[in-house]
């Protein structure tokens, strides 16, 4: 995979005492956290701890019952949606699409912040668009339908399409699940790549030691609160992981990155 | 719900040249036949005077009567009405993520229709033209209101909550329906013309219909143009929506009030005519796939040929009676709907 070429520094994106209360429950509480310019962020924790929550925060889909979330310094929520969705993209967790739109049509919703009402895509935007379907190795699948992909084949193109709206801040759920080995390890590459010329890029992994490789700093969720923040090394510790995943976690050599060997607590 | 045809996807220009083509040829028919035989220069030379420039010799006036104040409005208020049901479906369809959704799903046929039915019970139709047609647009409008108003908590309209108020709205209406007419059974008249305008038809329109019905489809198409991107991302559900920079609330309701428009003036003027907004929009999409930006102006174009088609055929098929515009396009467009299904069977997946 190649990387889409360089685009302006990523703005600063962040969650100021973020809080969120949905039928009298707090799904996620009192989370500061900073996502800075070209910066590589994994969010981990264990089911129900508030990954995706956080990322629906950040991405401004929901809006906050408390604290605030800032874009460049201005208040995610006063901004117009087109306007955030151009600097912002989130890619929510896979979700078969039940309408047949082919994949260049899906790929193309990501220009909506971009277009025309009346006149929609132009030709920029559909050179842009290959562009996008390069990058993510799906140019071959273009007419196929969307109803028809693989797991993989559609985290693919749920990716093209977030490259498509050229947002420089990136939020990703879980965007390695469905893929295989070879796949997964191409997907976080390119979210690499896209961190070193300059984007901004927050995803959840389940995955503790791909997130140790790959990322810049480690974000660590439990129960709707944020507990640890940091680079790998500094966050990723026994300790940590056997208190939030309740896993025996046995340091593995030879590594730089902070990776383990997982054994259940017993 | 999902149905996925194979691979094959129409052309959209090719799809609406045929479209428009059939959309004369049927027009012409209805134009030129009709329960008084003419002879089809006269005719000609009716419509030559209306619609050409320039000097023209005398018509006469018994076949221009027929030709022009009669056949002429009854076709293009049938094209009409077709066009604003089929896009309003179109638009219920996409919002509410279902290919099962009707125009009048969240209520604003059986609101248009109860207030017809208020102003035809009341007599107020008998003295005012265009009571029942504005009581009826003044229905749907209301209807949609409390629909929303029902399901609206912060800001916050959430489609599934605006779809069941819809039903309960709907059953409710239904039965205000109901009792008005029951409570009109002794006035044998506005029984009669209830019992008409409800079975939906284009019989005796002239010019004043396609003239009121104009103001709401030109507003309605054009909130249903400037929305129709919108309603692509809805597709994909509204948190997505929203993260690509839709403002959901605003489109929601810009649908929504387009779509109630769209219904209210088509309910207005031709009373209840079935399976037209329903199937169209489904067939269309199964064609031409689901971009808005083709997908609406393509229902638009088929749901105004098949309703001038089955008005052909209601007025035809049982000659010198007339059969009722409802009917026929129920009559056609089920058999045509199960036909498709069937045909299919092998490409047609039907999940959940």
């Amino acid at each position: 995979m190649t990387a889409a070429p360089a685009v302006a520094a990523a703005p600063r994106l962040e969650l100021v005492g973020g809080g969120v209360e949905r039928r009298g429950r707090w799904l996620l509480r009192g989370v500061d956290l900073v996502v800075d310019p070209a910066t590589l962020i994994s969010v981990v924790g264990p089911n129900g701890a508030g990954k995706s929550t956080l990322l629906r925060l950040l991405s401004g889909a929901w809006r906050l019952t408390e604290g605030r979330a800032l874009l460049g310094g201005f208040d995610l929520a006063a901004l117009p949606r087109r306007q955030a969705a151009r600097r912002v993209a989130y890619v929510p967790q896979t979700v078969r699409p039940t309408f047949e739109f082919t994949v260049r049509e899906f790929v193309t919703l990501g220009r909506y912040p971009h277009e025309s009402r009346l006149f929609g895509t132009r030709s920029a935007d559909r050179e842009w668009i290959d562009r996008c379907l390069e990058d993510t190795d799906v140019l071959a699948l273009a007419e196929r339908r969307v109803t028809t992909l693989s797991g993989g084949e559609l985290q693919r193109v749920l990716m093209a399409r977030c490259l498509a709206t050229e947002a420089e801040v990136l939020l990703l759920d879980e965007p390695t699940s469905n893929l295989d080995l070879a796949h997964g390890l191409d997907l976080l590459g390119l979210a690499r790549n896209l961190v070193d010329e300059g984007r901004s890029v927050v995803l959840v992994l389940h995955d503790l030691n791909a997130a140790a490789r790959f990322a810049d700093r480690v974000a660590v969720l439990d129960a709707g609160a944020l507990v640890a923040e940091g680079p790998p090394a500094d966050v990723l510790n026994p300790d940590l992981l056997r208190r939030v995943f309740r896993v025996l976690a046995v340091p593995l050599a030879g590594s730089a990155a902070p990776v383990f060997d997982f054994e259940p607590l017993r | 719900m999902r149905i996925a045809f194979g691979g094959y996807r129409a052309g959209f220009w090719w799809y609406m040249a045929a479209g428009l083509a059939l959309l004369l040829a049927f027009a012409g028919i209805g134009l030129f036949r009709g329960s008084v035989p003419l002879d089809g220069r006269d005719v000609l030379a009716v419509l030559a005077r209306h619609l050409l420039p320039g000097e023209h010799g005398p018509a006469d006036p018994r076949v221009d009567a027929i030709v022009w104040s009669l056949r002429a409005p009854r076709v293009v208020v049938a094209a009409m009405v077709g066009g604003c049901l089929a896009l309003a479906g179109a638009q219920m369809q996409g919002l509410f993520r279902n290919p099962l959704a009707s125009p009048g799903i969240v209520g604003t046929s059986t609101g248009a229709a109860t207030g017809a039915v208020f102003a035809l019970t009341f007599g107020l139709a008998g003295g005012f033209l265009l009571a029942a047609p504005l009581f009826a647009v003044g229905g749907a409008l209301l209807s949609l209101l409390i629909v929303t108003r029902i399901a609206t908590r912060d800001g916050y309209t959430p489609v599934t909550t605006l779809l069941l108020a819809g039903v309960a709205l709907n059953a409710l209406l239904a039965a205000v329906n109901s009792w008005l007419i029951a409570r009109s059974w002794e006035q044998y008249e506005a029984a009669r013309r209830i019992a008409y305008w409800m079975m939906g038809g284009v019989t005796d329109r002239g010019w004043v219909h396609a003239g009121m019905l104009l103001p709401g489809m030109v507003i309605g198409c054009a909130i249903a143009v400037w929305f129709a991107r919108d309603l692509d991302l809805l597709l994909e559900g509204e948190e997505v929506a929203a993260s690509l920079g839709v403002d959901i609330e605003r489109a929601k309701r810009a649908v929504l009030w387009s779509a109630a428009i769209l219904t209210g003036s088509a309910v207005a003027v031709s009373g209840v005519v079935g399976f037209v907004g329903l199937v169209v929009p489904h067939l269309v999409r199964l064609l031409l796939g689901p971009v808005h930006r083709r997908l609406l102006p393509a229902a638009f174009l088929t749901g105004a040929w098949f309703v001038v088609g089955a008005d052909l055929l209601a007025r035809t098929v049982a000659a010198p009676q007339e059969v009722f515009l409802g009917v026929v396009t129920a009559f056609v467009g089920a058999p045509f709907f199960l036909f498709l299904l069937v045909r299919h069977e092998g490409e047609v997946a039907v999940s959940r």
